[in-house]
């Protein structure tokens, strides 16, 4: 894995803690349409995230 | 303009002059002015909305709220987040001085993720995406180390299932204790077992707490 990766890990773990944790306020789950996506791209990143970290054990 | 809500602050100056301050109940939230029409899911816009979080917490510890929540007014905001007030209040004073650690450690034991293509119903494949969540478990050496080293440096801590390839050791810490958090992360490097240790973080987990 790159170091340009690696300084990812950072950035993708921020951005799961901003989308995915905190007080949900009722009736505001739902962003738009493009944000859906971008929702699931954010649980993608997760995956991606402990995957990536998986391969940099192994290394 | 609307306001994208960042977190629940239990004095101004805890948010200004890093964001805008909008007083609810006896409380603050903190927030970023966009243009009405900014789409939430700009890239640009999260990268800004992360970095003021980050600074926020620098200058005081604030429950999170997740996000994606607007307002147009300080009296919307006021009464969406009413039912809110007294338990934040209650965690802002209980935990000013704490924070939220993650210890993300990759799974022992997977559940293949369910193809969502094989259910006939949204409800099955939900259960079956949480039976998958709830099977990944933790190598149990690691999760001895993990109590053994990080857990005595925390004030509470819970072990979350987020999805089928991980599991969650999320604590709360006191902040004049984050190195001793590091270094005994430094040591669990020695069971071998990936994993990823994150913060400080926010009252994120722990905001649902109400029991101070």
């Amino acid at each position: 894995m790159s170091d340009e990766r690696l300084e990812e890990l950072p950035l993708l773990e921020t951005l799961d803690h901003l989308l995915d944790r905190g007080v949900v306020i009722a009736g505001e789950a739902v962003i738009s349409i493009g944000d859906v996506d971008l929702l699931y791209l954010g649980l993608n990143i997760v995956l991606a995230n402990v995957d990536a970290v998986m391969r940099v054990s192994k290394r | 303009m609307k306001s994208i809500a960042i977190g629940a602050h239990l004095l101004r100056d805890d948010v200004e002059p890093v964001a805008e301050a909008v007083p609810v109940g006896d409380l603050y939230l903190s927030a970023v002015a966009v243009a009405d029409d900014q789409p939430l899911g700009d890239r640009d816009l999260l990268l800004r909305v992360a970095g003021v979080r980050a600074k926020l917490l620098d200058v005081a510890t604030f429950v999170a709220l997740r996000y994606g929540f607007t307002f147009t007014s300080a009296e919307e905001a006021q009464s969406k987040t009413l039912p809110f007030h007294g338990r934040w209040k209650r965690l802002l004073t209980a935990h000013r001085e704490r924070v939220e650690i993650t210890l993300k450690v990759a799974a022992a034991t997977q559940t293949p993720r369910p193809d969502r293509h094989q259910f006939a119903s949204g409800a099955e494949y939900l259960r079956a995406l949480h039976a998958a969540t709830q099977a990944a478990t933790v190598d149990p050496l690691f999760r001895e180390a993990a109590e053994r080293l990080v857990v005595p440096l925390t004030v509470k801590h819970r072990w979350i299932h987020r999805d089928e390839k991980s599991v969650e050791l999320a604590a709360l810490v006191e902040r004049t204790r984050l190195e001793e958090v590091r270094e005994a992360g430094e040591e669990l490097r020695a069971t071998g077992v990936p994993f990823l240790l994150s913060g400080p973080w926010p009252l994120e987990v722990f905001a649902d707490d109400d029991h101070e």
